[in-house]
C-alpha cells in the first residue's frame, strides 16, 4: 500500500472539505447521481468547485467527477453538497427504465448468448 | 726693606729712642775723650768730624737697630704665616681626607645598595618568572583542556545535529508515506465514519510531519519533499493550512493564479504553515485567521492576519530578527518556539522575505513575499499538457464550449489547470496509459458521444505525441506488438458496448444522452483506479504505459 509518488498534491482531503469528513444525511448524491452546473465558475472560488462547474457543463454523474478530480466520492459529494446549497447545481437520479426493463434485458441476454 | 710691611710690624719710633740715646751718650763720651785726649791743634777738627762720625754713628746705629727690629718683625710675621699656611695646609688635607673618605663610604654605601637592589630584584624576578611561568603553564594546560573540550562540543554537536537531521528526515519520510498511505485509504474507505477518522489521522500525521519538516529544517538537512512540478498558490495555503491544528479557521481570500516553482514550493509551505500556525496559536480560540493572496511586481505577497495578541516593540523586533535569516545559531530556542527560526531559514533558503506589522484586525500581520523568481505561470510548461488535453476534449463534446474554453484558459485557467495539474494529470495521464492508446484513437472520430475519458485521454496522447515526437518514437516499436494486441482487445470490447448500445436506444429513443452515461459508471471506477495504482508503482505513469495494460 505504500505508493511513493502517487501523493503528488500537497493539498489534504481535510483543507479541500473545511474538515468535514461525510455529507450529512440529506446529501442526495450517490455514485450515478448525474450533476449540471447552474452557473459559470466564479473567479475566487475553490478550484475544486469550478473544476467541478466546468466538467459539469454537461450532465455527468458523480463518480465521473470524482474520477476526474482524483477525489475519493465522499469528498467529492461534500463539495456537491456545497454547490448544491449554493444553487449553482442541480442534481438529479440517471433515468434509466432500460435497466430495469425485463424486455431490454431478456435482448440483452439473448445478445450475449448470439455472441 | 722696601717690602710693604704691616703698620704694626714697624718697630715705633718709641722704641728706638733708647737705643739712640744710649749709642749718643757712648759716641759723646767717645768724642769727648778724644777731643780732651787730642792735642789742642787737631781738637776743633777733630771735634768737628767727631761729632759727624758720632751723629752718623747715632743714625747708622738705630737704623741698623730698627732693621734689625724689622727684619725680627717681617721675620715673625713670616713665621706666622708659615704656621698658617701649614695649618691651612692640614686643615685641607684633613678635609680633603675626609671628604674622600666620605666619597668612599657613599660610593661603599652605593654599591652595597646597589647589589642588595639588584639581588632583590634578582629575586623578584626568578619570583616573577616562575609565578609567570607557572601561571603560563596554568593557562596553556587550560587553553589546551578548553580547545579540546571545545573541538569536543562541537563535534558533539555535529553529531547530534546529523543525527536529529537523519532522524527528521526518516520521520519525514514515514510521514510522508503515511499520508500516501492515508491518502490511497481514503480513496478506498467510502465510510463516512471510516473516512472522518482517517482525515484526523491524516491531519495528526501531517502536523506530525510539519514538526518532522521544522527539525529538518534548522538542523540543515533536506528539508522535506519535492514537488516536480509547479504548486498552484491555492494548493501551497492549503498545503500549509492542511499542517497546522487550527486549520478550520484559516479563511483564505486569494484569486492569485500564480504558481511556486516545485524546488521552493515545500519551502513556501512550510514557511507559510509555521506562519499560520502561530497566527492561529496567538489568537483567541474562536478568531478567525485570514489569509490573503496579492499579486505584486516583486512577487507574491502572502499575508497572514489574526485577530491576537499584538506584538509590542520589543517581540516585534525580536520576530524581525528571527525571520530575517541572517542568524543560523540555533541558540535560544526553545522547544515551543520553533516557527520563526524555522522560517528564518526557509526565507534565508528561498529569498522569502517575512515582514511584521500590527493588523488591521487587532492583532498582528506577517508579510511574506515569495519573490517572482520562485513564481512560475501556472499556464506554463508543466500544466500545460494537461490543459491542451482537456481543451479539444470538450470541443468535440459540443460545438460551443471553444470560447467558453478560451476565457476559461485566460482567465480561470488557474484553477483549471491547476486542478488539471493537481488532480486531473494523473488520471488523465492514467487514463491514456490505461485505457487509450489502443481504442479511444479509433473510436472517437467514429462517435462523437462517446466517453469523455476516452476522448480526454486520447487527446493527451495526440497532444503528447505532438508535443514530444521523440520520447513518442522509441516506445510503439518495442511494444508495438503489445499495441496491436491491445487495440485488437480493445476492438473487440467496443464492438460488444456498441452492440448494446444501439440495442437499448432502439428500444427507448429517449435515451441518447443518458445511455452514453450510463456505463460509464460501469468503466469508470475500474480503470480509474486501476491505473492510479499502477501509476504510484512506477513513478512515470507513462513511461510505461504498455506494461500494465498487457499484463
Amino acid at each position: 500500500m505504500s505508493r511513493p509518488g502517487r501523493d503528488d498534491a500537497p493539498d489534504r482531503l481535510y483543507t479541500i472539505t473545511g474538515g468535514r469528513s461525510g455529507a450529512g444525511p440529506d446529501n442526495p448524491f450517490d455514485l450515478v447521481t448525474l450533476v449540471v452546473a447552474e452557473s459559470e465558475p466564479a473567479t475566487g472560488m475553490q478550484s475544486e468547485h469550478a473544476a467541478i462547474l466546468r466538467l459539469a457543463e454537461f450532465p455527468v454523474s458523480v463518480v465521473e467527477i470524482a474520477a476526474e478530480l482524483a477525489l475519493p466520492v465522499s469528498i467529492t459529494k461534500i463539495l456537491l453538497g456545497d454547490l448544491l446549497a449554493a444553487g449553482r447545481v442541480s442534481a438529479r437520479h440517471p433515468y434509466r427504465p432500460a435497466i430495469t426493463d425485463p424486455d431490454i434485458l431478456e435482448q440483452v441476454l439473448v445478445g450475449l448468448r448470439n455472441l | 726693606m722696601t717690602a710693604p710691611t704691616h703698620p704694626g710690624d714697624r718697630p715705633s719710633p718709641r722704641t728706638l729712642a733708647p737705643t739712640l740715646a744710649l749709642t749718643a751718650v757712648v759716641s759723646a763720651l767717645a768724642v769727648v775723650a778724644a777731643v780732651t785726649a787730642a792735642p789742642a791743634s787737631v781738637r776743633t777738627p777733630l771735634a768737628l768730624g767727631a761729632s759727624a762720625a758720632a751723629l752718623l754713628l747715632c743714625a747708622a746705629v738705630t737704623w741698623a737697630v730698627h732693621a734689625a727690629r724689622t727684619a725680627r718683625g717681617a721675620r715673625r710675621r713670616l713665621e706666622a704665616v708659615s704656621q698658617d699656611i701649614g695649618r691651612l695646609l692640614q686643615q685641607q688635607a684633613r678635609t680633603t681626607e675626609e671628604a674622600r673618605q666620605e666619597q668612599q663610604r657613599l660610593i661603599d654605601e652605593l654599591a652595597q645598595q646597589r647589589s642588595e637592589f639588584a639581588e632583590s630584584f634578582e629575586q623578584e624576578r626568578a619570583r616573577v618568572q616562575e609565578d609567570s611561568g607557572q601561571e603560563l603553564d596554568w593557562y596553556r594546560q587550560e587553553n589546551v583542556r578548553l580547545a579540546a573540550a571545545l573541538e569536543r562540543a562541537s563535534r558533539e554537536r555535529a553529531a547530534a545535529i546529523a543525527a536529529a537531521g537523519n532522524a527528521a528526515g526518516r520521520m519525514q519520510a514515514l510521514a510522508t508515506a503515511t499520508l500516501a498511505d492515508l491518502r490511497g485509504m481514503e480513496e478506498r474507505h467510502t465510510e463516512e465514519d471510516v473516512l472522518a477518522d482517517l482525515l484526523h489521522l491524516d491531519h495528526r500525521t501531517a502536523q506530525a510531519g510539519r514538526l518532522a519538516d521544522s527539525i529538518a529544517v534548522l538542523t540543515g538537512a533536506r528539508s522535506g519533499r519535492r514537488w516536480a512540478r509547479p504548486i498552484g498558490m491555492e494548493s501551497i495555503l492549503r498545503g500549509a493550512m492542511g499542517r497546522i491544528s487550527g486549520y478550520r479557521r484559516v479563511r483564505v481570500h486569494s484569486v492569485s493564479e500564480a504558481a511556486v516553482a516545485g524546488h521552493a514550493a515545500e519551502g513556501v509551505m512550510h514557511a507559510l504553515a509555521e506562519l499560520l500556525d502561530n497566527a492561529a496559536n496567538f489568537s483567541p480560540p474562536t478568531a478567525e485567521v485570514h489569509v490573503y493572496v496579492e499579486e505584486v511586481p516583486a512577487g507574491v505577497i502572502v499575508s497572514v492576519e489574526d485577530s491576537g495578541l499584538v506584538m509590542g516593540d520589543v517581540q516585534l523586533r525580536r520576530a524581525e530578527r528571527a525571520v530575517s535569516g541572517d542568524t543560523t545559531e540555533l541558540g535560544g530556542l526553545t522547544g515551543t518556539r520553533l516557527g520563526l527560526a524555522v522560517v528564518g531559514r526557509l526565507a534565508g533558503k528561498h529569498g522569502l522575505k517575512v515582514s511584521f506589522r500590527p493588523s488591521a484586525r487587532g492583532g498582528t500581520g506577517v508579510l511574506m513575499l515569495v519573490p517572482q523568481d520562485l513564481l512560475t505561470s501556472p499556464v506554463g510548461d508543466e500544466p500545460a499538457p494537461p490543459k491542451a488535453a482537456e481543451s479539444p476534449a470538450r470541443v468535440p463534446a459540443a460545438a460551443d464550449p471553444a470560447p467558453v474554453h478560451e476565457s476559461a484558459a485566460s482567465g480561470e485557467s488557474a484553477d483549471l489547470a491547476e486542478s488539471a495539474a493537481a488532480t486531473g494529470s494523473e488520471t488523465a495521464e492514467a487514463a491514456a496509459s490505461g485505457s487509450t492508446a489502443g481504442t479511444g484513437s479509433a473510436d472517437d472520430e467514429n462517435e462523437p458521444a462517446g466517453l469523455p475519458r476516452r476522448r480526454r485521454g486520447r487527446t493527451l496522447a495526440e497532444a503528447e505525441r505532438r508535443s514530444s515526437p521523440q520520447p513518442e518514437q522509441p516506445r510503439p516499436a518495442p511494444a508495438a506488438e503489445d499495441a496491436r494486441v491491445r487495440a485488437a482487445r480493445f476492438n473487440s470490447f467496443r464492438q460488444a458496448v456498441r452492440t448494446a448500445a444501439p440495442d437499448s436506444a432502439g428500444a427507448h429513443g429517449t435515451a441518447d444522452e443518458t445511455d452514453p452515461y450510463a456505463p460509464t459508471p460501469v468503466h469508470d471506477p475500474a480503470p480509474a483506479p486501476h491505473p492510479e495504482s499502477e501509476s504510484e508503482h512506477t513513478s512515470h505513469p507513462h513511461a510505461h504505459p504498455e506494461g500494465d495494460t498487457t499484463s
